[in-house]
């Protein structure tokens, strides 16, 4: 690098720090934030930005210019420049987006721009920066890594902006209702990992949470209905597992199906003899409702059990798929079947084992959602069907098999509950958490799970 | 190009194993229309007929969407499709609404631009960001499904005058039929072009395709501009359907239509699929409804229609399984005969239930109140229902139903009287009627709910209608057939030119005529609709 660039460089990044913690001084004044805040937050932005600018504009100027010398010493400035923006397009697109979506948000919102939403903003460029220059280290679990650097943005940006955002009640209430999402989605982690889709997992749900409820209507004990509405969830799985065995690229179809016709007919089932189709009434037993309510107690201690039991289910996945040998061959299979195959693993024991786990925990779901809302539902189900696709994905386990787990589905979990309550907290409604879903699943998945180009598997 | 003939005779081959295929949803058509003949007599009319088009044809061209893009493989599964129609159609509404779209041109240029536009947008996400198309597709059904909302929070608004006629459904010849058919002749007419023997190439190999020289890329895009264009039309069709905007209603669209593709043969694997399963596959859909619905199942309605669906679902995709096994004897029953067959016994049946089932009276126009439309889950009126419709003649009084017969039907000449059973007219392509009335194909009047009065000759079309509708439909599979079988078969190509044009020439002077439905059929047409 030549001089005169590292000295341009310098200054750029001085008055870029300068502007920035500028526009941050006045809208502080301005919107009448106390001065101690604003003087505070500026020195701050301005540090943090010059901080960055310097650290990384010698790294990257570095790059540059090692690539320049090997087309044989051309020092022009402009083509250093080129060569810049070639390599580190996706975070210059990146940063773009970011700010356009800023200015977007500012333009048509009123009150938007405020000192909390630039820092904010800041806040998140830094994190962008940072992840995209770390990830070069991070080869093995990059979705892992990505992943919980958003967590760490949503969490300090959802703590800036919402009131109360890191109360322990509201952290609580975000386990509670991920320790949901978290169980939902333990099946349809492990059939990816085989390379199959479960799309029952939201009907079983509804289905044992209406069938619970109308069981223990009919007189049998609580606890044996709870037994047997799994055992159920396991047939059903097995079902699953057994049918689409033949049909592996259209499992996503053919567990839809079943899983229409096992919410129909539970429905049947229920509404016989009842005046009021399609509603159960019963009562829950005080057991079930304190495993799943926002104020049960674990031996005594102010957290639900659900949360205690998706912890438990969750280490032992993760642990278990490490170093059994169930779990081993599941990514064996999902990695290769021929190979897999070769080593005599039963292609057919783990598909149908891995859909059976799916639809007993689907029903140990639908049965802890019971006693989570007190009242039975066929649709309780249903927020979880593409849900769990997007945990899944988000998380960073591959839909094609053979990468990924269940820790990485546990990262997706919580990045979408912390999402949800932040957007819940800064007053969107439900369609906007939806849109804003579906726009942060597709950049994500891009940043590591981009299949490689069809010439590369010629 | 050079390169549409090595591709050629591989593809033909395949279309023949494919077509194998074909007979399931066959089987299943044939089978659900003939338990729907005979549970309600008010199928087989023209009313009937055309409010099950009205109804059908969103849904079918959904399916199309899919088939589209489910050809051209990497499990590519569009399961934004519902939101997608439901997009264009609460914009399409509210737009229209602050006059921005008056011309029916525009109108119907917005909605598949928007539908090629979406598509082409996640096949460049596909191409070049290389994310598996799923992904790419929940996250749009994700977006697409909030975004409706903000657009239009709950259902309402009005579409425009000229398409309220659209949805009327009391005649088989509309505006969303000419668009039902002329999608599927396009679909037709693009099997004949060598990018479609590169789709289904990509499709079922897509490191073939790439290193036979394909240009993968531009093939997957068209794909999923096609894909965009039927989703415009389904956007289009549905929203002269529903005459309003609604923005969740759409989004339940993507798993009935994913669930008719599998049903109509298609794989989701890729490279198997095609226009005649995905119609055979929605109207099976709707059939299914239908025939559920003659049965009084009372609040359990839904449920078990939920059952029906997914046994079926799941039977006939094991059927699918079990076909290869017992190929050998397949191979010999071509689908073009098998479908001649078959739909002969459901003739056979139609006129049975036509003439022998029919009884004088009372129950003699029962059923005919089912013209109303019926949204894809909703029941049709039960057959049997009290709601009358009589068989009016020109001329003669009308017959009615006792009781409250009267509601709606006017007869050139007079009111009309609870009294004499009348002696209908016999249609030319009827056999001479028994003296009791014969209703199915007779009776065509719509429903008592419709404020249109009822054209004195209509009833006479309904037969005719009827059947003219099994011949052109004969007559797509005989074309599909020999067009897709015969290597020499080229020369036919002109013929299927022909056809087109001349469904285009109807479709132009449809158009022309501001009052737009019902042109074909007469002059006593010309006073149906509400225009």
């Amino acid at each position: 690098m030549s001089p005169a660039t590292a000295t341009a460089l310098k200054w750029t990044g001085l008055a870029v720090a300068a502007i920035v913690a500028g526009v941050g001084l006045i809208f502080g004044f301005y919107e009448g934030v106390p001065a101690q805040q604003v003087i505070l937050y500026t020195a701050a932005t301005f540090a943090l930005v010059a901080w960055v600018w310097r650290s990384y504009t010698t790294r990257w100027a570095e790059g540059a210019s090692a690539v320049e010398a090997s087309r044989e010493g051309a020092g022009s400035r402009r083509r250093a420049w080129r060569a810049f923006a070639r390599n580190y397009r996706w975070i210059i697109a990146g940063l773009v987006v970011l700010l356009a979506v800023f200015g977007i948000c500012s333009a048509t919102i009123t009150g938007f721009f405020s000192v909390l939403n630039i820092i904010s903003l800041l806040v998140l460029i830094g994190l962008l920066v940072f992840s995209s220059f770390m990830s070069r280290f991070v080869v093995e679990n990059r979705s892992a890594f990505i992943g919980l650097t958003v967590l760490v943005g949503l969490f300090v940006v959802g703590s800036l902006k919402v009131e109360g955002f890191v109360y322990a009640n509201n952290i609580k209430s975000m386990l509670l209702f991920a320790s949901f999402l978290g169980l939902a989605c333990v099946g349809q982690t492990m059939v990816a990992l085989l390379g199959g889709l479960d799309l029952s997992i939201p009907f079983v749900i509804g289905a044992a949470n209406v069938g619970l409820l109308y069981l223990i209507g009919l007189g049998v004990p609580a606890w044996f209905a709870v037994v047997l509405i799994i055992l159920l969830g396991v047939a059903i799985g097995l079902l699953n597992g057994f049918l689409s065995f033949r049909l592996q690229g259209q499992a996503l179809i053919l567990t839809l199906g079943i899983g229409f016709a096992v919410s129909g007919l539970t429905q049947i089932l229920t509404s016989l003899g009842s005046r009021f189709a399609g509603n159960v009434f019963g009562s829950v037993p005080e057991w079930l409702s304190n495993l799943a309510a926002m104020n049960g107690r674990t031996f005594g201690l102010e957290v639900p059990p659900v949360i205690v039991i998706w912890l438990v289910v969750a280490a032992l996945l993760i642990v278990g798929m490490k170093n059994t040998v169930y779990g081993r061959y599941l990514y064996a299979l999902g990695g290769n079947r021929v190979s897999a195959a070769r080593l005599s693993i039963s292609e057919r024991g783990y598909w149908t084992a891995a859909y059976a786990i799916s639809g007993g925990v689907s029903a140990m779901t639908g049965a802890l959602l019971l006693g989570w809302s007190g009242g039975g539902f066929i649709g309780v189900g249903q927020p979880y069907l593409f849900m769990t696709l997007a945990a899944v994905v988000i998380g960073g386990t591959s839909l094609l098999g053979g990468h990924g787990g269940y820790g990485f589905t546990v990262i997706g979990v919580l990045v979408l509950q912390v999402l949800t309550s932040f957007l819940v907290g800064i007053g969107l409604d439900y369609q906007w958490q939806q849109f804003i879903f579906g726009l942060l699943i597709l950049p994500m998945v891009a940043l590591y799970a981009r299949s490689p180009h069809i010439r590369t598997q010629v | 190009m050079s390169d549409s003939l090595p591709t050629a005779t591989p593809l033909r081959a395949g279309a023949a194993a494919a077509s194998t295929y074909l007979l399931v949803p066959i089987m299943l058509f044939f089978a659900l229309l003939i338990v729907a003949v005979l549970r309600s007599e008010s199928l087989v009319t023209s009313a009937g007929l055309g409010s099950a088009v009205i109804v059908v044809t969103p849904l079918v061209l959904a399916t199309y969407a899919l088939m589209a893009l489910a050809i051209a493989g990497r499990g590519t599964v569009d399961l934004s499709i519902g939101p997608l129609i439901g997009f264009v159609n609460v914009t399409l509404i509210q737009l229209f609404d602050q006059q921005f779209l008056d011309s029916p041109v525009a109108f119907v240029l917005y909605a598949l631009a928007v539908g090629v536009a979406y598509q082409l947008v996640m096949g460049l996400i596909i191409v070049f960001v290389r994310v598996q198309p799923i992904i790419v597709a929940l996250s749009g059904y994700l977006a697409l499904s909030g975004v409706n909302l903000v657009i239009m929070q709950r259902p309402g608004g009005v579409a425009p005058d000229w398409m309220q006629s659209w949805g009327l459904g009391i005649s088989v010849f509309s505006p969303v039929t000419l668009i039902l058919i002329l999608a599927t002749v396009a679909w037709l007419l693009f099997t004949r072009t060598a990018f479609y023997g590169h789709l289904r190439l990509m499709g079922s190999d897509e490191r073939a395709a790439f290193t036979s020289g394909v240009r993968i890329n531009v093939v997957r895009l068209g794909a999923h501009a096609i894909g965009g264009l039927f989703a415009g039309l389904a956007a289009l069709t549905y929203t002269s359907l529903i005459s309003s905007g609604d923005p969740t209603q759409g989004t339940t669209y993507t798993l009935i239509a994913v669930t008719a593709l599998v049903l109509g043969g298609a794989s989701l694997a890729g490279g198997r699929g095609g226009v005649i399963g995905s119609l055979l596959g929605a109207v099976n859909i709707y059939l299914i409804t239908y025939v559920l619905a003659t049965f009084n199942f009372g609040a359990v309605q839904s449920f078990v229609t939920d059952l029906a669906y997914g046994t079926i679902l799941v039977l006939s995709l094991l059927l699918t399984v079990v076909l290869p096994h017992i190929r050998g004897v397949v191979r010999s029953v071509s689908p073009l005969l098998f479908f001649a067959v078959l739909s002969l016994i459901a003739l056979g049946v139609i006129i049975h239930a036509t003439y022998d089932y029919s009884k004088p009276g009372a129950e003699a126009g029962a059923g005919a109140g089912s013209s109303g439309i019926t949204v894809l889950g909703a029941e049709p009126a039960a057959p049997a229902s009290d709601s009358g419709s009589g068989i009016t003649v020109l001329g003669s009084g009308s017959s009615a139903p006792a009781g409250d017969a009267g509601t709606g039907i006017t007869v050139l000449g007079g009111p009309t009287e609870p009294a004499v059973p009348a002696a209908p007219a016999a249609p030319a392509a009827a056999p001479p009627p028994q003296p009791a009335p014969a209703f199915i194909f007779e009776a065509g009047s719509p429903a008592p709910d419709v404020e249109a009065p009822v054209p004195p000759s209509a009833p006479r079309l309904a037969g005719p209608l009827a059947i003219a509708g099994l011949l052109i439909l004969s007559l797509l599979v005989i074309l599909r057939t020999m067009v897709a079988q015969a290597g020499a078969s080229r020369s036919l190509a002109p013929l299927v030119y022909v056809v087109v044009a001349a469904v285009v020439l109807l479709g132009v002077y449809a158009a022309a005529d501001p009052s737009g439905v019902g042109l074909l059929g007469g002059p006593a047409a010309r006073t149906e609709g509400r225009g």
